[in-house]
């Protein structure tokens, strides 16, 4: 790693310039037209939000509050646990412990910084780490490897049973960093008594061990507001995904990250549920006026992703997007799981119902919360086992009215590398266009941005999709 | 007598393992030491562990797993599509990690493009990451599960008896095995690794009774044999899953002996024997969960590091090779600490990548233990 790198703290840099990022229009529009031409690393990034209007403020505004909150943890005397973005954040929130995210600060980190996290990601592999290992993790667990971050108290992940070299990352992190270990373990099925009972004992245990760790007591009042800010995010997110059923899509492509990147950090705050009511805002409007959420308000195709977005520095995916009239209609991420969302109607028991009635209620359906996150729903057991990822996708495919299914993800993805193939050749006989993307959607060097859009769009003109 | 071992450790069939079939017996075979081989044995049926070698080309196995994916499964499938297991009539697959697990779909849906490939019993079995009450308490259920599932399908009752008497057969090759191992580690080492791997691999292919007879009479020749171990490096191989014993004999091509292991077609296999006395299926869950020593148990580092520092302290290694298959970042990564805390604690090591048996680049791991070798014989091997 450079000595220029070490010398800012990652995290830090995060915050400084999404912190800045945020406050970019405070002046008049053409002082931020002016600051564009002075921040040429970073225009094309800060334009894609600020051209969002308000939701995209509020967007920057709290990725900007996380950032703080997940760098300056140690100054602020919290306790800081490093955990994956499919680990439901509340139970964390009520033992007032920070949950620092390693994709969601590598996301970050790939869409905002100049050479995106190439460094961070490179040097795991200086110290050992496996250079096939997942980036999502790699991308910013370098930074934390290096001592270029604040320092986890301890590591909680709920990957193992879902995706392995995910929870490897995490036990990696806490043998080298030397900082205690707990995992949530899934078994391959989601909805029988069995995986029920297993889930509900791992669940207690994890609140047995944050007990230990931060010698206090679950908070209950700060549990309970956290759900029921939660419970109302639900039905935002849920009104959304019913919009996007229209035609043509009145929801902006990039609200997909907005929604997902939201909810993985601060989910269950107020900042995100403003965040989610602007943005169905601007969708019902777009609706009323029959326009679609895309720059032009027109609309040439409907893509879903099956799996993952691509976060190519500059977020350019979103950009491409937009610029090719394509609707985006969410990837695997986008789906959490409330039994109310539209995606689960007539699957209702795949879902999850918030109960606030009572502390153990609430518990237990915290667990059952947690069990659905994304991923580890879908891909815990066979992928074309009952409520997983084949069902989900043709569910999801035939509810938006997708025209096509795309697969993006990581390299280090085993899982998903491991049965993609026979995902996407079951969608094409089920009559839906399916294309494998090859390449890493944290790391830009697997295969460059411009290769991608290349095969989509061939994928696309080939297919008589876009013409 | 040995040479019997040799063949069987090389080859995906073998005389034992034909004759059996020959005489109507069932083969059921599984990819992971996760599984109890004991149920399988006391349903009356030969327990096979999959293996990949002999695999000339990957033409099926890339067909179906993605290309980022560890040889040792998609090699396993390339066997399987092309018809060499043949002779399976039943096969498990487990979440050992997420490339052998993904065998299980990839296995499916190439019988459907490739018919009579599937074996007639194929059965999925979850196995939790960690040894806690509860988990242990699922893991046993699975275990239930499975004895019905085979008993059921084959017609062979799997009863508290016949497990038992498994479980005795099973610790009594244990018991030799780990004999072996204590041979292997001590200054007198009678056997080339090579030789040991075959012993040890031979075993997962015989059929156990007659297994346990042959190893009981290489074990009387090997405890009156002369020590094959001096003048040479010492070294340990530590890793992915490996079971090939031309692997080990390229390394001891150089001039060194392996005299000891941490892998799961090695030590790790044979070293915990399961609790006679207590309710089987409880005692091979405790025995097969409870043990920490693949990174599949995520969270155990510094047990694992305790132990493979303990075996290379008492077999007085000179070096250790940390071999990883390409994208097992299971064993990859952790070979990566394994990396610095042994040489911190001055027991030089050489860290490799390779794909899986039979695709293994000779050349180029020649080339690197070359280089290893030199570095143990002009610098020293470890520091004690
Ligand atoms: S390395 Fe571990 S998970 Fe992989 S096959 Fe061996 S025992 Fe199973
Ligand atoms: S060697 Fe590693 S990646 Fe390959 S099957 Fe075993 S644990 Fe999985």
């Amino acid at each position: 790693m450079r000595e220029s790198t070490r010398e800012y703290r990652f995290d830090w840099m995060l915050w400084s310039i999404l912190e800045n990022a945020s406050r970019s229009t405070d002046g008049t529009p053409k002082e931020y037209r002016s600051l564009l031409d002075l921040v040429p690393h970073f225009s094309e990034v800060l334009d894609t939000f600020v051209r969002q209007g308000e939701p995209g403020l509020r967007f920057l505004r709290l990725i900007a509050r996380y950032a703080d909150m997940c760098s300056s943890a140690n100054e602020r005397g919290k306790l800081a646990a490093l955990t994956t973005f499919c680990m439901a954040t509340p139970i964390l929130h009520a033992f007032d412990v920070v949950p620092v995210m390693l994709e969601a600060l590598t996301v970050l980190g790939t869409v905002v910084l100049k050479r995106g996290t190439s460094e961070y990601l490179d040097y795991c592999c200086e110290v050992g780490f496996t250079e096939t290992s997942c980036s999502a993790q790699r991308g910013s667990l370098g930074a934390f490897l290096a001592g270029g971050a604040v320092r986890p108290d301890f590591v909680v992940c709920d990957t193992p049973g879902i995706c392995d070299t995910n929870a490897n990352s995490f036990a990696f992190a806490s043998a080298f960093l030397d900082v205690p270990f707990f995992q949530i373990n899934y078994p391959p099925t989601l909805t029988d008594e069995r995986a029920r009972a297993y889930h509900r004992a791992d669940f207690a245990s994890l609140v047995s061990f944050l007990e230990e760790r931060t010698g206090k007591r679950l908070d209950e009042e700060r549990l309970m507001e956290v759900m029921r800010e939660l419970a109302r995010q639900d039905a935002l997110a849920s009104e959304l995904i019913d919009l996007m059923r229209i035609r043509p899509c009145p929801v902006p492509g990039i609200y997909d990250l907005m929604l997902y990147g939201g909810r993985f950090m601060m989910s269950g705050t107020r900042e995100y549920t403003e965040l989610l009511e602007s943005m169905l805002e601007v969708a019902r409007e777009n609706a009323r006026l029959k326009r679609s959420g895309t720059r032009t308000g027109v609309e040439r195709a409907r893509g879903l992703f099956c799996y993952i977005d691509h976060y190519t520095t500059d977020a350019r995916f979103w950009d491409w997007m937009e610029t090719n009239e394509v609707s985006h209609l969410g990837s695997i991420l986008f789906t959490f799981w409330n039994a109310d969302a539209p995606y689960a109607r007539g699957r209702e028991e795949q879902g999850y119902t918030l109960d606030c009635s009572s502390l153990d209620a609430a518990l237990d359906s915290l667990c059952d919360q947690m069990s659905r996150m994304p991923m580890i729903k879908q891909i815990r057991g066979p992928y074309d086992a009952p409520g997983m990822w084949l069902d989900d996708v043709l569910a999801e495919a035939r509810l938006l009215q997708a025209d096509f299914v795309a697969y993006i993800g990581s390299m280090g993805c085993r899982n998903s590398w491991g049965m993609n193939k026979l995902l996407v050749r079951d969608l094409e006989r089920q009559g839906i266009p399916a294309v494998i993307l090859f390449a890493d959607a944290f790391d830009d060097r697997v295969a460059s941005w411009e290769t991608v859009t290349e095969r989509l769009s061939e994928f696309l003109t080939v297919r008589g999709i876009i013409s | 007598m040995i040479e019997t071992l040799r063949k069987a450790a090389r080859s995906i069939g073998n005389p034992s393992l034909q004759a059996w079939n020959e005489g109507g017996g069932k083969v059921l075979g599984y990819p992971c030491t996760f599984v109890p081989e004991e149920i399988i044995d006391a349903a009356g049926i030969l327990p096979y562990r999959l293996r990949g070698i002999t695999a000339g080309t990957m033409s099926i196995g890339d067909a179906y797993f993605g290309p980022v994916i560890c040889s040792f499964p998609k090699c396993i499938l390339q066997l399987a599509g092309q018809g060499s297991y043949g002779f399976l009539d039943g096969a498990v697959v487990v979440n050992g990690c997420d490339s052998m697990r993904r065998l299980h779909e990839c296995w499916r849906k190439a019988s459907e493009d490739i018919p009579g490939t599937l074996p007639g019993f194929f059965h999925y079995m979850g196995v939790p990451h960690k040894a806690t009450d509860y988990s242990i308490e699922w893991f046993k259920e699975e275990l239930g599960i499975l004895a019905r599932s085979i008993s059921d399908h084959f017609g062979t009752p799997v009863t508290t008896d016949s497990l038992r008497r498994s479980i005795r057969l099973f610790n009594e090759i244990r018991s030799l095995l780990s004999e072996l191992d204590e041979m292997r580690m001590s200054e007198t080492c009678p056997v080339t690794g090579s030789d040991a791997a075959s012993i040890v691999l031979a075993g997962f292919a015989m059929p156990r009774e007659e297994y346990r007879e042959t190893l009981g009479k290489v074990m009387a020749r090997l405890r009156k044999s002369k020590p094959v171990s001096d003048g040479k490096v010492r070294l340990m191989v530590v890793g992915s899953a490996s079971d090939d014993a031309d692997f080990v004999e390229l390394v001891e091509s150089t001039g060194a002996i392996v005299v000891s292991d941490c892998m799961c077609f090695g030590a790790r296999s044979f070293l915990k024997r399961v609790d006679e006395d207590a309710d089987p299926i409880e005692a091979l869950a405790e025995r097969y969960l409870g043990g920490n020593l693949c990174p599949r148990m995520f969270g155990w580092y510094k047990d694992r590091l305790a132990f493979v520092r303990d075996r290379a302290l008492r077999s007085r290694v000179d070096g250790v090779i940390l071999q990883n298959i390409r994208f097992c970042d299971l064993h990859g990564s952790e070979n990566g600490l394994l990396e610095r805390d042994l040489e911190a604690e001055g027991i030089p090591c050489m860290r490799i990548e390779r794909e899986y048996g039979p695709l293994v680049e000779t050349g180029r791991i020649k080339m690197r233990l070359d280089a290893f070798m030199e570095r143990i014989r002009t610098v020293g091997g470890r520091r004690s």
